[in-house]
C-alpha cells in the first residue's frame, strides 16, 4: 500500500473510503466471461427476409414506433401486406412455443399492427439521387420491393406493369377479404410519394421488348409474376376454367358463377381463395385434391378457414375426365391412396383403379402456376424455358435482373419481396454504388434449450380477430381486424427476445458483483466480472453466452 | 452552584455521567452496581439528564450499545460490575481498537463461584491488559470526579476508560458529596469531538479487515496514546483542581517525606490503610502510604522516584493473580526492577470476596513487614487457621467431609 | 428496463464475494432501496470480507465493523446516537444466519423486544461459510456442511427464526430473496416506511461454494427454494398479520435440492428425505392458516 511507510502516515482506526473497492480489480478471478452474442431469433431465422423480429417488438414495447417501422421496412417494405397473407414462417420456430407448449407468438398480427401504425410514417429519405434511371417491369410484391429499395439508395425507378392498376397478384390474385385493395391502393400511394413513376397497361412483348428497355434504362429488374395456372392433363381441359382468372375477376368486380355447385381442383393457396371466393358469391364448393389435408400446400389457417367457410373437401380423389352433360359437368375421379413420401417429403399419392363420378356446374384449376417466359429472348433462357438466373436474379445480360414467381414459380408473398430487394442491391452494387444493405450473412440461430423461461408471463396468443359485421361467407370486407395497441403489447410482453437485447435489465438486476453498467442499456465491465455467469442463464432470450477467457484473450 | 449532598458512591456516580453529560448510557443491572443504573434511569426518564437510556439485555451488549453509540459521536456511559465486567470483555478490547472514550464504573466484585457479590479487586485487574484507562476511586466524591476526569483525557487520547470503586464499601457507603456546578463542569469537559461519527455524506467502513501489513502500526499507535494519557492525566488533574476545585493525581502519598515502610493500597481501603498509617507513626514507625489511582495508564516515573531508597514496602492488594502473586505487588516489583536504591516489596493479599481490611489488619501487616527478612511474593493476611505468610508447602486436595455444624 | 428496481447503485465493483454471491447481490439490491442516508453495522460474517480489506470499501454509506454477536445492539446503540443528535440516518443491522440464528440471538431479541428503531437483516446461507462452512442453527435439516458430514448430515430443522421474530410482535418482518428482487425492493420499501419501531428482514442468500452448485445458478436455486415452499415469502405484521407474497408452486422439493450438492446424501435417503417434505409441508400449512386467518376476506382465493 502506498503512502504507509510510516506509522505517522497511519490513521488511528483503520477506516476506509467509500467505493474504494474498485481497486480491487476482481475481473482477474475468471476464467469464463460473458459477451453479448450477436444471434439470431429462430423467428428471424425463419423469415425469408430475415426481418429482426425481436428488434421491433422491443421497439414497439418501447413505444419507439418509427424505429419499429425502420426495423421492418430495412428487409420488408410493406408490413401491413405480409401482415396480413404471409404463411409466417416465423412462427413455426418460436421458442417459447417449443419449450412451453404455448401458442407461438402471433408475429404476423404484430407486424400487421405495425405496417397499419406505421402506414403515415415518412420512409427514410433517398440517398443523394444516383441519376441512374432503372426499369422494374411487374408490379407485384417482387417489383414493388426492387422500385422501393432502388429508390431509397437514390435511383430513379419507373415500374412498367401490363394490367390498368399496380400491384399484381396483391392487388389481382388475392381476395379482397384477405388483403383489401384499399391497402394495396395505400401502399402504392407511399411507392408514389417516393417519386417512383409507375406505367400501367403497358406489357413487355406487346408494347416494348427488353432491348428497349436496355436501351433506355441503366439496370432493368422483371418480376412479371406466374399467372399461368398449369395444366391440370385432365381429359376435358378445356372444360376447366383458371383459378386465377377468376380471382382476378373477382378482384375486379367482374365475376359470376357458373351456377350453384362448383369444384375447385388443388390444394394449395389459390385453390383456397378460389373455392372461399365462390362461397361468398354463393356457391356450394367442393375442393377435390388427391392427397390429405395434411399435405395440402395451402396455409393451415386459409384450410380452417375454408372449412369455416363450408367449403367441402374431397380428399384423395383426382379428377380424370370433365364431360359436359347439359348445363352440368360431370367429373369422373379416381381414388387415390397415399405412398411412399415423393421428393418433396409428403406422401405421394398412388391410383386405386377406383373412379366415381361427380357432379358440378363448374370446375375450377387451382393445381399450381406458373410464368410465361416466352416473351423474353432466348438467351436469357434455360433448356428448360425457364429464365437462367443467379443467386440475386442475375441474367446474362449484365444489367439485366429477375426475380419473383416468374423466377421461383408460386411462391409466396414475402419471398418475392426478398427477390426483388436482392435484386435492388445486386443492381445497386452492379452500377457501383454501396448503399448500406442489412447483413445477409446467416447467423447462429438461438436455440430452445438457451432459453430461460421465468420472467415471461403466461397469457394466451391473441390472433387478429374476426372483423366486426364480417358473416363469413357472404362478405368481401376484411375478414379479420388488426389488434389493437393494448392487444398488441400484451401479445409483445410473451416475446422472450431470442438473441435480441430489450434492455429488459435482467443481467443488470442480478449481477452480484454490480459489474453490469447500466447506460441506456447493458455493458459489461469486464474489469470486474468475476465470470459467475448469472447475467448469462438468467437472460431470458439468451443474448449472452459466456466464452472461455483463454479464447478470448488469444483472439 | 455547587451543591453539596449525601450520597453513595453509585449515586455519585451516576452524578459524574449526568455532569459528564453523556448522551446515550447502556447498561445492565448487577448487585451492586444497580443503583446508578437505577438513578441514572430517574435522570434520563424525568429529563434532567437529556440522555438515550438503552436497557440492554446483557453486560456485553451494554458496552456494544456503548460502542455503536460513540462510533456515531456520542458521549456514551455505562456501569457494571464483576460478571458483568467479565462479559463485556470482548467489548472492551472492541472499544479500544475502535478508538472509542467510553467511561464506564466499575463496581469491584468478587468472582463466582462460590457466587459473591462482595468486594475484590479480580474483575477489574482481568481486564488489565484490553488497553483501557484505569482510575481507582477512594471516595464518594472520587467515584463522581473520576468520570469527568476520564472523560477529559479518554476524550483526547480516543481511548475508553474505566473508573473502580469497590463495592459496599464505598458503592452502597454515604459519604458528601460536592455536585459540582454545571458550567463549570462544562468548562472543564468541552463537547465531545469525535474522530469520526457515521455521517452518511462521509461514507466510510470502520474497522474491517486489516492484513499483517498494517496491524501492528495500528496498535502500535495505541500504546503512544496510553503513554499520552500519563501526562494528560496529571494535566487534567491540575486542571481539575483549577476550574472544579479539588486537584487529582495519578498517584498520591501519604506521610511520605521520611518514611522508611511504604504501604501501597488502591481503592477504598486505602482509607483504613491510612489510619493505620497515622496509627503506626504514633508508634513511632517512620510509616508512609502511596496509594495508586491511575492503574492504567500506570504511573511507573512516579512509583520508582517515590519509593526509591525506601526500607521496605508492603502491598496491599484486593486480588490475586493466582500462580503469581498480588497484581499491584507485581506491577509495582516491575516498576522496580533494576531501579538504583530498589527497596524490597513485601506482597500481601487481603480482602478477598469482601473480608474487611480493618486497620487492625494493616497494623497487623506492619508488624510482619517490620520483621519479616526476605520479601515474598504473596503473603495471605486473614485466611483462617494460618498466620500471615507465604504457601504452605503440603497443600494437597481434600475431598468433601461431612461437617459436623451442618447436621 | 422491465424491472422496477432503482438503478442507483451503492456498492461499487470490486468486492470481494465469491462467484455468484448472493449475500453481495442481496446487499446491492438492498441498498438499492435503503439508500444513501443509511448506516449498516456489520457483525462478524461474509461481509466482513466482502466489503474489502482496510484500506478498501465497496459501499457508499458508512460501514461499522462490529463483534459477531453485537449486530442488533450496535445499531442500537448507533440509532441511539443519530436520534440525540437529531438525525434521521435508517440503522442497518446486516447479518449473516450465524450472527442472527446464534451468536446474534441474545442481542437480536433484546432490540426485538425493546422495539428498536432499527431495520435487521438477515442475509442467511445456511452455515458458517466464512469460516470454511461449518453447520449454524440456519442449516437445514439433511445438508451436508463440514460439521456435518455425509456419515451424519444435519439431522434438525432449521431453527424458525421468523416465528422467534413474531413472537416479539414487531411492526415489521418479511422474508425475501434476491431472485425476486422487486418483491424485495418493496419489502425493503415498507421496513422503510415504518418509522420508530423494529423492522426484520429474512433473506436467503445463496453461497455457490458452500452449497457445492454452479454459480450461474445462483438466482435459479433462490427461486426453487421459493416455489418448491422450502423458503416461502411472506411478511409479518406486527408479528400477528401474515400475508403470503409470493405463491409457491407445484415444484418437487428434489428440483431444489438436485442443483446443490450439499444435499446428495439427502437425495440418496428416502426417509430423511420424506421426513422433509413433512417439514416442509408442515411449516407451509402453519403459514397458510396464518396467512388465511389474517385475510379473512381473501377467503378461498390465492
Amino acid at each position: 500500500m502506498s503512502g504507509l511507510e510510516h506509522v505517522d502516515d497511519y490513521p488511528e482506526i483503520p477506516v476506509s473510503l467509500a467505493s474504494t473497492s474498485t481497486i480491487l480489480k476482481t475481473g482477474a478471478w475468471r476464467s469464463v466471461r460473458p459477451i453479448f452474442a450477436n444471434r439470431m431469433a429462430p423467428c428471424s431465422a425463419g423469415c425469408p427476409a430475415g426481418v429482426r423480429i425481436p428488434a421491433y417488438i422491443d421497439d414497439i414495447k418501447e413505444g419507439r414506433l418509427e424505429a419499429a417501422y425502420a426495423t421492418v421496412t430495412a428487409r420488408n417494405p410493406f408490413p401491413r401486406i405480409t401482415g396480413r397473407v404471409c404463411p409466417h414462417m416465423c412462427e413455426d420456430n418460436c421458442n417459447l412455443a417449443i419449450t412451453t407448449g404455448e401458442e407461438s407468438i402471433s408475429i404476423r398480427s404484430i407486424e400487421r399492427w405495425l405496417g397499419d401504425a406505421g402506414m403515415d410514417l415518412p420512409d427514410p429519405a433517398a440517398d443523394a439521387e444516383t441519376g441512374k434511371r432503372i426499369a422494374v417491369v411487374g408490379s407485384g410484391p417482387a417489383g414493388m420491393a426492387a422500385a422501393y429499395y432502388l429508390r431509397r439508395t437514390g435511383h430513379e425507378v419507373t415500374v412498367f406493369d401490363q394490367r390498368p392498376q399496380p400491384g399484381g397478384i396483391l392487388r389481382y390474385g388475392i381476395p379482397e377479404y384477405r388483403l383489401p385493395s384499399e391497402v394495396v391502393d395505400e401502399e402504392i400511394a407511399r411507392l408514389e410519394s417516393m417519386e417512383i413513376n409507375f406505367h400501367n397497361n403497358v406489357a413487355l412483348g406487346r408494347d416494348f421488348t427488353l432491348d428497349d428497355l436496355e436501351a433506355a434504362y441503366a439496370a432493368v429488374f422483371i418480376a412479371t409474376g406466374a399467372g399461368q395456372e398449369k395444366l391440370t392433363g385432365i381429359d376435358g381441359e378445356g372444360l376447366l376454367e383458371s383459378g386465377l382468372d377468376f380471382l382476378e375477376a373477382a378482384n375486379r368486380g367482374t365475376a359470376t358463377l357458373p351456377g350453384p355447385r362448383c369444384a375447385v381442383v388443388g390444394g394449395g393457396n389459390v385453390a383456397m381463395d378460389v373455392a372461399r371466393v365462390l362461397r361468398r358469391l354463393g356457391a356450394d364448393v367442393s375442393v377435390l385434391y388427391r392427397r390429405t389435408a395434411n399435405e395440402m400446400p395451402a396455409i393451415a389457417e386459409e384450410y380452417e378457414h375454408a372449412v369455416a367457410d363450408g367449403v367441402h373437401f374431397h380428399w384423395l380423389v383426382l379428377p380424370r375426365t370433365i364431360k359436359k352433360d347439359g348445363a352440368q359437368l360431370r367429373v369422373t375421379v379416381e381414388e387415390m391412396w397415399l405412398g411412399e413420401p415423393d421428393e418433396s417429403g409428403r406422401l405421394r399419392p398412388e391410383p386405386t383403379g377406383v373412379t366415381c363420378e361427380m357432379h358440378f356446374d363448374g370446375v375450377f384449376s387451382a393445381i399450381g402456376e406458373t410464368a410465361d417466359t416466352g416473351v423474353f429472348p432466348p438467351r436469357l433462357r434455360n433448356d428448360d424455358g425457364w429464365l437462367d438466373l443467379g443467386e440475386d436474379g442475375e441474367t446474362v445480360d449484365q444489367m439485366v435482373f429477375a426475380g419473383g414467381d416468374l423466377a421461383t414459380g408460386p411462391a409466396t408473398v414475402i419471398e418475392a419481396i426478398v427477390a426483388g430487394r436482392r435484386a435492388a442491391r445486386a443492381i445497386d452494387e452492379q452500377l457501383g454504388f454501396s448503399a448500406v444493405w442489412p447483413a445477409e450473412e446467416p447467423l447462429e440461430v438461438v436455440p430452445p434449450k438457451d432459453i430461460n423461461l421465468t420472467y415471461m408471463p403466461h397469457h394466451d396468443r391473441s390472433d387478429d380477430h374476426a372483423a366486426a359485421g364480417a358473416t363469413a361467407p357472404a362478405s368481401f370486407a376484411e375478414e379479420t381486424d388488426t389488434l389493437s395497441e393494448a392487444e398488441i403489447l400484451e401479445e409483445i410482453d410473451r416475446c422472450l427476445s431470442c438473441g435480441h437485447c430489450n434492455n429488459c435489465g435482467t443481467c443488470f438486476v442480478f449481477c452480484p458483483d454490480g459489474a453490469i453498467i447500466w447506460d441506456d442499456g447493458p455493458r459489461i465491465d469486464h474489469e470486474f466480472c468475476k465470470g459467475c455467469g448469472i447475467c448469462v442463464a438468467e437472460c431470458p432470450g439468451h443474448v449472452m453466452v459466456l466464452v472461455n477467457e483463454r479464447d478470448v484473450s488469444h483472439a | 452552584m455547587p451543591e453539596r449532598l449525601l450520597l453513595t458512591g453509585n449515586h455519585a456516580a451516576a452524578y459524574g455521567a449526568m455532569l459528564s453529560k453523556a448522551e446515550v448510557i447502556s447498561a445492565y443491572p448487577i448487585t451492586p452496581q444497580t443503583m446508578i443504573v437505577e438513578l441514572l434511569s430517574e435522570l434520563t426518564a424525568s429529563g434532567r439528564m437529556p440522555a438515550k437510556f438503552i436497557t440492554v439485555e446483557s453486560e456485553h451488549s451494554a458496552m456494544a450499545a456503548c460502542v455503536g453509540a460513540s462510533s456515531a459521536g456520542a458521549r456514551a456511559y455505562t456501569a457494571t460490575s464483576g460478571q458483568g465486567l467479565a462479559l463485556m470483555h470482548e467489548m472492551l478490547h472492541w472499544a479500544v481498537g475502535a478508538r472509542l472514550p467510553i467511561v464506564l464504573t466499575n463496581v469491584s466484585r468478587a468472582m463466582a463461584p462460590g457466587w459473591s457479590i462482595w468486594c475484590d479487586q479480580n474483575d477489574i485487574l482481568s481486564q488489565r491488559d484490553v488497553g483501557w484507562m484505569m482510575l481507582f476511586a477512594e471516595s464518594v466524591q472520587e467515584a463522581q470526579d473520576f468520570i469527568i476526569w476520564m472523560y477529559r483525557v479518554a476524550e483526547q487520547v480516543f481511548l475508553p476508560g474505566m473508573v473502580g470503586m469497590d463495592a459496599f464499601i464505598l458503592s452502597h457507603t454515604a459519604e458528601p458529596l460536592i455536585v459540582h456546578d454545571q458550567d463549570a463542569v462544562d468548562a472543564y469537559l468541552p463537547k465531545f469531538e469525535p474522530l469520526y461519527d457515521l455521517d452518511p455524506a462521509q461514507p466510510r467502513a470502520y474497522g474491517g479487515l486489516v492484513n499483517r501489513d498494517h496491524y501492528f502500526e495500528l496498535r502500535y499507535k495505541i500504546y503512544e496514546n496510553m503513554d499520552r494519557a500519563g501526562q494528560l492525566l496529571v494535566e487534567a488533574g491540575e486542571e481539575f483542581g483549577d476550574v472544579l476545585g479539588h486537584k487529582y493525581t495519578p498517584l498520591e502519598g501519604y506521610l511520605l517525606d521520611d518514611a522508611e515502610y511504604v504501604f501501597v493500597s488502591a481503592g477504598a481501603m486505602t482509607s483504613n490503610v491510612r489510619q493505620a498509617v497515622r496509627d503506626m507513626r504514633e508508634k513511632g514507625i517512620k510509616a508512609g502510604l502511596l496509594r495508586v489511582i491511575a492503574f492504567r495508564p500506570f504511573p511507573i516515573d512516579g512509583i520508582r522516584s517515590i519509593l526509591a531508597g525506601r526500607r521496605k514496602v508492603a502491598v496491599l492488594d484486593r486480588n490475586m493473580s493466582a500462580g503469581h502473586s498480588g497484581i499491584f505487588a507485581e506491577e509495582i516489583r516491575s516498576a522496580l526492577l533494576g531501579q538504583p536504591d530498589a527497596p524490597p516489596v513485601y506482597g500481601y493479599i487481603v480482602g478477598i470476596g469482601g473480608r474487611d481490611v480493618r486497620v487492625e489488619t494493616a497494623m497487623d501487616i506492619c508488624d510482619d513487614v517490620l520483621v519479616r527478612e526476605e520479601p515474598e511474593m504473596a503473603l495471605f493476611v486473614g485466611v483462617k487457621g494460618l498466620p500471615i505468610g507465604p504457601l504452605r508447602k503440603d497443600a494437597s486436595i481434600r475431598p468433601l467431609q461431612p461437617l459436623e455444624v451442618m447436621r | 428496463m422491465r424491472w422496477v428496481v432503482p438503478e442507483a447503485e451503492h456498492m461499487a465493483e470490486g468486492t470481494l464475494g465469491c462467484q455468484g454471491c448472493g449475500g453481495a447481490l442481496s446487499m446491492r439490491l438492498v441498498l438499492k432501496e435503503l439508500g444513501k442516508d443509511t448506516v449498516a453495522v456489520l457483525p462478524a460474517c461474509c461481509w466482513s470480507i466482502i466489503d474489502g480489506p482496510w484500506p478498501v470499501h465497496a459501499l457508499d454509506i458508512p460501514v461499522l465493523h462490529t463483534a459477531f454477536e453485537t449486530a442488533a445492539v450496535v445499531a442500537t446503540g448507533v440509532k441511539a446516537a443519530k436520534e440525540i443528535q437529531g438525525k434521521d440516518t435508517t440503522v442497518v443491522a446486516w447479518a449473516g444466519d450465524g450472527g442472527t440464528f446464534d451468536i446474534g440471538l441474545q442481542a437480536l431479541s433484546g432490540a426485538a423486544e425493546r422495539n428498536e428503531d432499527i431495520v435487521f437483516i438477515c442475509y442467511d446461507n445456511e452455515a458458517y461459510m466464512n469460516t470454511g462452512i461449518q453447520r449454524s442453527s440456519s442449516t437445514p435439516t439433511g445438508t451436508w456442511t463440514t460439521t456435518t458430514p455425509d456419515q451424519r448430515p444435519e439431522a434438525r430443522p432449521k431453527k424458525d427464526i421468523m416465528g422467534i421474530i413474531a413472537a416479539h410482535r414487531i411492526p415489521y418482518a418479511a422474508t425475501a430473496t434476491a431472485a425476486y428482487p422487486e418483491d424485495l425492493e418493496r419489502k425493503v420499501r415498507a421496513a422503510m416506511a415504518i418509522k420508530g419501531g423494529m423492522r426484520f428482514l429474512h433473506l436467503l442468500s445463496v453461497c455457490p461454494p458452500g452449497w457445492k452448485m454452479e454459480a450461474d445458478q445462483a438466482i435459479e436455486v433462490m427461486r426453487r427454494a421459493v416455489r418448491t415452499k422450502v423458503f416461502p415469502l411472506y411478511e409479518i405484521r406486527n408479528g400477528r398479520e401474515y400475508t403470503i407474497t409470493r405463491w409457491p408452486d407445484d415444484l418437487p422439493l428434489e428440483d431444489y435440492f438436485s442443483l446443490q450438492g450439499r444435499f446428495k446424501t439427502l437425495l440418496e435417503d428416502e426417509a430423511m428425505l420424506e421426513l422433509v417434505r413433512g417439514n416442509v409441508e408442515e411449516r407451509w400449512q402453519i403459514l397458510l392458516d396464518r396467512h388465511q386467518r389474517s385475510h379473512p376476506e381473501l377467503a378461498g382465493a390465492e
